[in-house]
This record gives structure tokens, C-alpha cells and sequence, in this order.
């Protein structure tokens, strides 16, 4: 009996005993988050680094900890983290940049602007880069633009073909003028939503107003004023909601300009990751 | 038998407790999905109290078309928010003489079969996106979505 006993001990226990790893040593803890990291897990990342450098301080450690939040899109803790790189830092310029991006993606104008001449007069390896993302930003903005010279100056030719673009389309927007939307409508039904390319809409308001009027005067013609009358207040109503329509539809037509026009500069800006730049941690 | 019983049952004792230690897969497991078809006149907001002018002729009007028509026939409106619906809200956010109008517009662009996919967001999974905020000529309300995009119920 004892010897079965025995026996069984040393089953259930083999597997505890044959773990002799230490999987929370320092450099066990780091080659996780390392893995973590590459495995883009950020936020399971973030937890093991800091594991990390309650036992060993490092700027590696530190950068990626802070590039892991600016990963996620947690602009206001990436901000912070890099924020707290100090000069002796081997990471302190590309800290820099961050700050930069984190400034402009978390929307605070005053800062960045500040930030961003700072870095461009700090003469630091990506002082071209923050100039790039300054110019960009100001397109964002309402501020009046730069000589054209100036500023494509930091670009390169690809992208300057690409912002030549946005830049044109910013000093001249395709918008369409909404009174004359509705004027146009009110000469000519659903011509005003023609104008602002809405063309089914415009046919059809075309064709609803045209036949309505058509059978009010028919019926009034044919002394049917009760149907006569029913058709001329449709018809009535259906003319003024293409009035409308067509004012509201020049708004719409401009507001999807400003959409589009944001929207493409956000994915040039997302495909150029905000002119930071790119880091080889994987390897 | 080699193995005593009391020592089989203690064994396998001690290996299910590792076993149930780990409840970490509970998160993984799949979920029971509801393909229940959504009823969508269970969302209407029957309601006949008055608030403003406008409603004691709205209202009713509006209540007795979903009651005996639209209940009945089915959600046929392409749209979301439904004509009906719209006409409601459409008073509601601005005026009984807007709002009509708003309607008659709408209307219009209920009609239009053509090109829906390439100017709508679409609803669920069968009803185009065409909230009251784009039309009452307010710029500040207007919120692009671009079209053919999925919004969730």
C-alpha cells in the first residue's frame, strides 16, 4: 500500500519538479515582452517591460513601452512615456518625433505648434520630419497657407505629387453654392440637385413635380376640382421639398468635400505613420 | 486489481484539480448567437401625448398609419429612420412647416430607386442610412458617414 502511495506521489509531483526554469528571471521576463511585443500584444507587453525595469532600467525598455501605448492609440499615456526620455536617452530624438505625432493625434493645436518649432529648430535628425507634419497639419486647419515653395520645401517628389493635391484642392474647394441649388430647383425642378450631382434624386423630383402639376391642371380642365385640388397640394409640397432638398443637398455636397478632403489627408498621414520613423525592435 | 480503489479515486482527484484550475478557456468558448428575426414595429414609439401644436394632428395621423398599414404590411421603407418616422422626428427637431417639407424631400428620395448603395450607409442589413440631422440645413449637425458603410443596429 505505502509503496502504491509512494508511487503516486511521484506521478503527481514529476510534472511540478521538471519545471526548473525560472521564468521570472530579468532576461525571461524581457524575451516575453519582446515576443509579446512583436506579436503586436501591446498592452501584455507594456505589463512585462515594466516587470522588467523594476529590476533593470533601460532606455530600450522605456521606448518601447512608450511606442507600445502610441501603438495602440493611446496617444495621451505614449505622450507621457516618451515625454519622460531625458537627454542621455539613446532614444531622446525619436522620443521627440513621438511627442510630436502623440501632440497632433490628441488634438492639442497650442502644444504642438510650440513642440513642433522646437524640434525643427532643434536641428535634430528628424527636424525635417516634424517641418513635414507641421506643413501637413496647417492644410488641416484654417490658417492661411504658405508660398508654394516653402511649403513643399521638406517633401520629397513622391510626396509632394501626392500633397500638390491637397493643397490645390485647399486654396480652391470644389464646393457648390447652396442658394444657387435652390434657385435652380426653382426654376427647374431637381435641377439643383443635378447641380450638386445627385442626379437619380434630381430626375426623379423632375418627374414627381412635372406629373403632379400635370394632373391638377388636367383635373381642373376637366372640372374635377376635389382630385384637381388633392394633386396641386401634393404637388406643392412635392416642388417646395425639392427646393429644400436641393439647398440641403448643396450642404451635404459640401460637407463630403471637407470629408473627403480630411479623410485622404488622414490616410496620407497614417500611411507615412505621421512621419515618424521606422523601427527595426523585431530582429 | 493492481490499484486500490481509494488510491484510483485520490489520484484522479488531485489531476482534476489542475485540471479545473484552469478556467481560463472560458473566454474562449463559443457563444450561443440569437438567429431570432428582429421584429422592427416593436420599436415604434407609439405615443399620442401632446407636447406641442403640431400633434394633435401629427400624432394621430402617424399612430393610425403604423396601427393598421405599416404594422401590418411589413417594413417596406428602404430607409432609416422609415418616411414615417422621419416625418415625426423631422417636426420634432425643427417645425411642423419644415418637417413637411422635409418629408415631401424625402419622399423624393424614397422614389429613387437608382443609386442608393453609392450615396447610403447602410443600416443593419437591409435599410439605407439617412438620418434627419442631414437635412435641416443646420451645417453643424451634418455628419458624413460614407456611403455603403455598415452601421450596427
Amino acid at each position: 500500500m505505502k509503496t502504491k502511495l509512494f508511487l503516486i506521489l511521484i506521478v503527481v509531483c514529476s510534472p511540478i519538479y521538471s519545471q526548473q526554469i525560472d521564468f521570472n528571471s530579468p532576461q525571461n521576463i524581457k524575451l516575453f515582452a519582446d515576443f509579446l511585443f512583436c506579436d503586436k500584444d501591446y498592452l501584455r507587453a507594456i505589463e512585462e517591460y515594466e516587470k522588467y525595469l523594476k529590476v533593470i532600467d533601460s532606455d530600450t525598455v522605456k521606448f518601447k513601452i512608450a511606442l507600445s501605448y502610441s501603438l495602440m492609440n493611446d496617444q495621451y499615456s505614449a505622450f507621457q512615456k516618451f515625454s519622460s526620455a531625458n537627454n542621455s536617452s539613446t532614444f531622446y530624438e525619436q522620443s521627440g518625433i513621438e511627442i510630436l505625432k502623440s501632440l497632433y493625434l490628441l488634438k492639442e493645436d497650442s502644444l504642438f505648434y510650440l513642440f513642433s518649432n522646437d524640434l525643427i529648430n532643434s536641428k535634430s535628425q528628424f527636424s525635417n520630419n516634424a517641418q513635414k507634419l507641421l506643413n501637413t497639419s496647417i492644410l488641416m486647419t484654417e490658417k492661411k497657407l504658405p508660398d508654394e515653395n516653402i511649403f513643399f520645401k521638406p517633401f520629397e517628389n513622391e510626396e509632394k505629387i501626392i500633397l500638390r493635391k491637397f493643397y490645390n484642392q485647399k486654396l480652391n474647394r470644389p464646393y457648390k453654392s447652396e442658394f444657387a441649388a435652390g434657385i435652380f430647383s426653382a426654376i427647374i425642378p431637381g435641377a439643383g440637385k443635378i447641380y450638386t450631382s445627385n442626379y437619380g434624386d434630381g430626375i426623379t423630383a423632375f418627374i414627381l413635380s412635372g406629373l403632379l402639376t400635370y394632373l391638377a391642371y388636367t383635373n381642373f380642365e376637366h372640372n374635377h376640382p376635389t382630385r384637381a385640388w388633392i394633386f396641386t397640394a401634393l404637388g406643392t409640397g412635392f416642388y417646395a421639398g425639392n427646393v429644400y432638398g436641393s439647398v440641403a443637398s448643396a450642404q451635404i455636397f459640401n460637407a463630403k468635400v471637407n470629408f473627403d478632403f480630411e479623410n485622404g489627408l488622414k490616410i496620407f498621414l497614417e500611411e507615412k505613420n505621421y512621419f515618424t520613423p521606422t523601427y527595426d525592435l523585431c530582429k | 486489481m493492481i490499484v486500490n480503489k481509494n488510491i484510483l479515486l485520490a489520484f484522479f482527484f488531485s489531476l482534476s484539480i489542475s485540471a479545473n484550475s484552469q478556467t481560463d478557456w472560458v473566454r474562449w468558448e463559443k457563444s450561443d448567437g440569437s438567429y431570432q428575426i428582429k421584429d422592427n414595429y416593436l420599436d415604434r414609439e407609439y405615443d399620442l401625448s401632446i407636447e406641442s401644436g403640431s400633434d394633435i394632428i401629427v400624432k394621430p395621423v402617424i399612430n393610425t398609419y403604423w396601427f393598421f398599414i405599416s404594422d401590418v404590411d411589413g417594413a417596406n421603407c428602404p430607409f432609416q429612420p422609415s418616411c414615417s418616422s422621419f416625418l415625426v422626428q423631422s417636426i420634432r427637431e425643427t417645425n411642423p412647416f419644415q418637417g413637411i417639407i422635409m418629408f415631401f424631400d424625402r419622399f423624393t428620395r424614397d422614389m429613387n430607386v437608382f443609386g442608393r448603395l453609392e450615396n447610403y450607409p447602410i443600416y443593419g442589413k437591409n435599410h439605407f442610412y439617412d438620418p434627419i440631422s442631414l437635412y435641416t440645413l443646420d451645417e453643424n449637425k451634418i455628419k458624413i458617414i460614407p456611403a455603403s458603410t455598415f452601421i450596427n443596429e
